[in-house]
């Protein structure tokens, strides 16, 4: 944990106070082994099942007739009931919140809690105890996942954005929470370090504030409330979904890898404070701007555009220690995979929060509302930033879980490339086709007020974003998930020298 | 930050700020609405109750079928866009409008047109003195050679059977399964969508209670928190 190198005593036969942390470390990992790998090989399940549903919901948006497959290959096969039967069925509709319900709960949802177990045994310092709780707690948690995803594609949908999954589903995942949540708890209660480096700091807002908001928001949506409240609850939902939950524990990780690979201190723990701070005073007060124009409170809008643009000051800070921390440092992300996807997604992060901001204005929102602008910054905020975080902390931590290291650089540059230009498009394309949509949407001439003239503005973009996008990012996750797959079956590289995109010294 | 305890407070205030000023007070002031009541001098029961709560099965068809990722059912005022403009509503809807539904479904992406008014019909008079009910909802100018002559039940079943035979650039998926195939009779039905020599194609009892939802979406009701913009004669001129 201490960043600057010690000065070690004595060499002949005496055990330096490297030694004994390294041994220290290794017993914390081998205690998260266990539960740290659940975590990963279920996450990556969803990435893969939450790459499909993207594909198909991206594809139906713009070929809506699709039905996976031309109407010869079910003829051959015989299979015509299953068209009508089952895919006919897969309307945009559906698939939409499968696709977001799977990547928001299933892959990061998952990874986030994986990386949050072994980080915080690594914070604490002490030995994970008591794994079977966190087993029991992801696969509560994963069997709530499939019970949302299985009946939302069968039709249930509770109506609330990012919330649509069956009580059921709630429940599971609710009680797959407490377990790893109080494991958690108590754990920090334990710790052997007395003041908590800034990944704790996140880490906690975390994992106290999920349960606060996810129950509230469960146990609201099913009283009687007065109409738009349920709507008003959705949206303040969101807010801690997407900024106190994903931001936090994306934020954390970065906050460790980042200065653990470059071995340098981050550049100001005051600015980390500021932010930390200010990220969680205004993070829960931003999101009612989804409901701008809408039939709610006046002031709710008012005071999540003012949050929304305070928000600058957690976003500069952050931006600023992330950036002045790796100043210098960056051609090592030539070589280190990790540190390649932590700082790109930090650099995501940067856009997704600036453009969050900027969205908030009355001027820019009038142009991106109802538009496919924010399904642009919802991916730029989870697969942009999380999922790219996530993929650096899991390359950092497979290989000291499991005693070897990854197999192939190729992998893990076809990895990056496919993520990076896959979540590139994807966002670029939802963005842009967005914001073309908006100017006709908020600005329609006379003669052309009919929709259908709005209908075909993104046509342009949007089988690029399914054709290119997804196509890339799905190929690029099959390549990861066969390759975390080796990597369980403990096939790799020998541990000690840890798989680099570049050998040092090869100039590129 | 030296110890967890002020961690731990700090992190409760700002949940806590955000829950109050987010959830808590907006609640006490949206709890108490109620439907708009009319009472006439010397009456027992009110002239006129907005809005009124039904019961619509096809909205759990509306929302099981994800219409609300494409459709939204809030029309805004002027400053925000065009909504009222194109022809979705004589005024902005209100909290007031939605206090008997469970789940308000406002939608939250406009990749077709938004839908809170599209069952607004207002009486016309007509060249014989008589007065017609016709479908206000429009969106498209008068002059407009796509502009649907009517949008009743019949046009809604074409639209979910095959959207692209009438707007080819819809994006709206096919709803066949919402759709059985039954043998002529002695005639073909009215709501058949497509037919063959033996067969048609009609609505299941869910595209008829999905249809019977969308035209019953009217909140274009007089409320005293938002003036009528579009004066239903004004707009039956055009």
């Amino acid at each position: 944990m201490n960043a600057t190198p010690e000065t070690t005593s004595a060499k002949q036969g005496g055990v330096t106070r490297r030694d004994i942390e390294n041994v220290e470390r290794a017993l914390i990992d081998q205690s998260a082994r266990g539960p740290v790998l659940t975590f990963f090989t279920m996450a990556v399940f969803w990435l893969l099942v939450s790459a499909v549903l993207g594909y198909i919901a991206s594809k139906k948006l713009h070929s809506p007739d699709f039905v996976l497959g031309p109407e010869w290959l079910y003829k051959l096969l015989h299979l015509q009931r299953i068209t009508t039967g089952i895919f006919e069925h897969l309307t945009y509709g559906r698939v939409w919140p499968a696709y977001t319900t799977a990547m928001i709960y299933g892959w990061c949802s998952l990874a986030g809690m994986g990386v949050a177990t072994w980080l915080i045994g690594r914070l604490t310092r002490v030995s994970i105890k008591l794994p079977v709780v966190l087993q029991f707690g992801a696969w509560f948690w994963n069997a709530g996942v499939a019970v949302a995803v299985i009946t939302i594609l069968c039709g249930y949908n509770s109506g609330l954005e990012f919330f649509e999954m069956h009580r059921v589903a709630r429940m599971l995942m609710f009680l797959g929470y407490l377990c790893i949540g109080i494991w958690g708890l108590i754990l920090f209660r334990y710790r052997r370090q007395s003041a908590p480096y800034i990944s704790v700091w996140y880490l906690a807002a975390a994992f106290f504030l999920f349960p606060w908001f996810f129950g509230t928001t469960d146990a609201l949506s099913s009283m009687a409330l007065p109409g738009v409240m349920k709507n008003v609850v959705n949206a303040w939902y969101q807010n801690g979904l997407f900024n106190l939950w994903l931001g936090c524990i994306g934020i954390a990780a970065a906050y460790y890898l980042i200065p653990k690979i470059i071995n340098r201190p981050i550049y100001s723990y005051n600015l980390a404070s500021i932010g930390f701070w200010s990220w969680i005073f205004l993070g829960g007060l931003t999101a009612m701007t989804r409901l701008s124009g809408g039939p709610v409170p006046a002031y709710l809008v008012t005071i999540s555009i003012a949050a929304s643009i305070l928000m600058i000051i957690p976003i500069a800070t952050l931006t600023i220690n992330f950036v002045r921390t790796m100043k210098g440092h960056t051609k090592l992300m030539a070589s280190s995979p990790t540190l390649r996807f932590t700082f790109v997604g930090t650099i995501f992060f940067s856009i997704a929060a600036g453009l969050g901001v900027l969205a908030a204005l009355r001027s820019v929102d009038s142009y991106t509302h109802f538009t496919a602008w924010t399904a642009g910054q919802l991916h730029l905020v989870t697969m942009g930033f999380f999922s790219m975080v996530m993929f650096g902390a899991i390359y950092y931590i497979t290989p000291r879980l499991v005693g070897c290291e990854w197999l192939s650089r190729t992998f893990i540059k076809l990895h990056f490339f496919g993520t990076a230009y896959g979540a590139g498009t994807i966002i670029g394309m939802f963005l842009f086709g967005g914001l073309a949509t908006g100017f006709v949407l908020n600005e329609p001439t006379a003669d052309k007020m009919g929709f259908y003239n709005v209908s075909g503005i993104a046509n342009a973009y949007m089988p690029v974003k399914t054709y290119i996008g997804y196509v890339l990012f799905g190929v690029a996750q099959i390549i990861f998930a066969f390759h975390f797959l080796l990597m369980r079956l403990r096939i790799g590289q020998p541990a000690g020298e840890p798989t680099l995109l570049q050998t040092p010294g090869e100039g590129h | 930050m030296q110890n967890s305890s002020t961690l731990f407070t700090g992190i409760f205030g700002a949940f806590a700020l955000s829950c109050g000023v987010m959830v808590l007070i907006p609640h006490s002031q949206l709890a108490s609405l109620q439907p708009q009541v009319q009472w006439d001098e010397g009456q027992n029961s009110p002239a006129d109750v907005y809005p009124q709560k039904r019961h619509m099965a096809g909205r759990e068809v509306f929302l099981s079928e994800g219409c609300i990722y494409c459709h939204s059912q809030q029309v805004r005022d002027p400053q925000y866009g065009p909504d009222m403009e194109r022809g979705w509503g004589p005024r902005r809807t209100v909290a007031r409008d939605y206090i008997h539904d469970d789940v308000p479904l406002l939608g939250s992406a406009r990749l077709g047109p938004d839908l809170s008014n599209f069952g607004w019909t207002a009486k016309v008079a007509q060249k014989d003195g008589t007065e017609k009910s016709v479908g206000m909802w429009r969106n498209e100018h008068e002059d407009d050679t796509k502009k649907p002559a009517a949008r009743n039940e019949q046009w809604i079943y074409q639209h979910l059977y095959s959207p692209r035979t009438l707007f080819s650039d819809s994006k709206c998926p096919p709803y066949r399964f919402l759709f059985e195939r039954k043998e002529i009779g002695e005639k073909l039905s009215p709501n058949a969508v497509a037919h063959d020599e033996k067969f048609q194609y009609v609505p299941t009892l869910e595209a008829e209670h999905l249809a019977q939802y969308l035209l019953s979406l009217d909140r274009s009701h007089e409320v005293k928190e938002a003036p009528t913009v579009i004066k239903p004669k004004e707009a039956a001129k055009k």
